[in-house]
């Protein structure tokens, strides 16, 4: 667990009142995730017009994750698509007490990109004998946007976080989150031993929740 | 409740970020449904993880999908989910509920003597059918067996048949198995002839189509960086057959390859869905 004075550290260091100075307090959540709870729930009751507002709210983060994670455009549209369909008939099902409506919406977004990647990755493998590239999945690079500042305050908030953690911690969890891949092939790619992976898994995303994430 | 060790708050974090398998995430689950703090600990990582999509260099999707969302999405929900606040009615309901377990439990000795009498017919009812059920599984099991060796047979006498027409030395014939684990016994044969450019697939036991997707065929020639298009078709809803007489889009040279994919109404020129077919 992070301690107090480093916790402290950290948060002087990304230089925003949001960040929890104790790790035990849990963070009141912010107005905008209250916003969010509210359109769902009006979603789930029928309303299309907070349905067009969340979507104008979640699009551009779920679309970036599904495109990280898939690599391809329009895959990533076909699987943002699916998303937001599916999000209209379940909104019901959605507990602000149980966290958040964005972490909602990205669990769902980012478990329906690793069911696709792990199939296109079995169907690589029926077809990498003869085929010359896979049933149509391109490697197409994404956009190149390295470059391109964070947009949204959260975002920022997130990446001075993910800046301040050991680079290999960073790398075992974005390879965790981005990859779709077990844990023993993160090990693998990483080649380092299977504990010490889980360990700054752990390790990385502890301290990620300490510094920016609000306890639902 | 116990402030969770070490290995809980590592297998949280593997179980938030869906990196645990097997025995491990069984026994994690068991584990997580009567351990309340290791809850609110996998709540918290899952919180966490979510706030990762922000690392994800920043996109936007095209203008248009909005729209395309917004149109397939119903003008008024059927079903309106409205919350109920449990609270507020509590006093009334129990004052409600009271009065009816008093005038229950006066009916209930007259019903139970009549239910009795119900319920030993309904058994022996029950009992008969359960005999029936078994039987028609029985049943249904061995017409199943005979089914998958006769769509054998027909699949072995068209390759014969075909075998006898033409020049085989020339037509390339692929036997197509599934990808699909609810309908592993849907297959294909397919049979292209390179001089006319065009060929037959009989499909068997494919699953019956919405209204809004249709198969579609492959066709994968190492001269192209991706599979030919070879056309769409839909199979007959009640037995899952399909002859299907296709041409590729392109001139294919040589075929290393058949793959069927399900995709939206009327194809796509880059295969998008998932796989059904393919072989050999």
């Amino acid at each position: 667990m992070l301690s107090l004075s480093a916790a402290c550290a950290a948060a002087s260091a990304l230089g925003d009142s949001r960040v929890r100075m104790n790790p035990d307090d849990p963070a009141p959540p912010e107005p905008r995730q209250i916003e969010d709870a509210r359109l769902m729930r009006r979603i789930a009751e029928g309303d299309r017009e907070a349905f067009g507002a969340l979507y104008d709210r979640f699009s551009r983060p779920l679309y970036a994750t599904a495109l990280r994670i898939l690599n391809d455009a329009s895959e990533a549209e076909d699987l943002l698509q699916d998303v937001f369909l599916a999000l209209w008939e379940k909104a019901g099902d959605f507990e602000p007490g149980r966290g958040t409506a964005f972490s909602w919406a990205v669990t769902f977004t980012r478990n329906r990109a690793i069911d696709r990647i792990r199939m296109r990755r079995r169907r690589a493998e029926l077809l990498d004998q003869s085929a010359p590239a896979d049933i149509g999945y391109a490697d197409d690079s994404g956009p190149d946007s390295a470059d391109q500042a964070a947009s949204s305050e959260q975002s920022s908030l997130v990446r001075s976080a993910m800046a301040s953690l050991p680079p290999e911690q960073r790398a075992a969890l974005e390879l965790a989150f981005f990859s779709g891949l077990t844990q023993q092939e993160i090990a693998a790619r990483l080649s380092e031993p299977l504990g010490t992976v889980k360990a700054r898994i752990r390790r990385g995303l502890i301290r990620l929740r300490d510094l920016v994430a609000f306890r639902p | 409740m116990s402030t969770p060790t070490e290995q809980q708050e590592e297998l949280a974090t593997l179980y938030a970020l869906r990196l645990l398998e097997g025995t491990e995430l069984e026994q994690f689950e068991a584990e997580l449904a009567h351990n309340p703090e290791l809850r609110r600990l996998v709540e918290e990582f899952h919180a966490s993880g979510a706030l990762l999509a922000h690392m994800a260099p920043p996109a936007a999707p095209s203008a248009a999908l909005k729209s395309r969302i917004m149109a397939r999405i119903p003008e008024k929900r059927s079903a309106k989910v409205v919350p109920f606040r449990l609270t507020g009615w509590l006093p009334l309901a129990a004052a409600a509920g009271f009065a009816l377990v008093a005038a229950w439990m006066a009916q209930l000795y007259f019903v139970t003597r009549t239910e009795n009498s119900l319920l030993r017919d309904q058994q022996a009812l029950a009992d008969t059918m359960v005999r029936s059920l078994r039987s028609q599984l029985e049943t249904e099991r061995l017409l199943t067996v005979a089914e998958r060796e006769a769509s054998a047979g027909r699949i072995a006498a068209l390759t014969r048949q075909m075998q006898e027409q033409g020049d085989l030395a020339q037509f390339k014939i692929a036997t197509l198995a599934s990808l699909l684990a609810d309908s592993p016994q849907a297959q294909a044969v397919a049979v292209w002839n390179p001089t006319l450019q065009e060929g037959v697939l009989t499909v068997e036991n494919l699953p019956a189509l919405e209204a809004d997707k249709d198969y579609q065929l492959w066709v994968i020639d190492p001269q192209y960086p991706i599979p030919v298009d070879g056309g769409v078709f839909r199979v007959d809803p009640r037995t899952g057959q399909a002859r299907y007489q296709f041409k590729a889009d392109k001139p294919v040279a040589t075929v290393a390859k058949f793959a069927v994919s399900l995709e939206r109404k009327g194809g796509v020129p880059k295969a998008e869905g998932p796989m059904v077919l393919i072989g050999p």
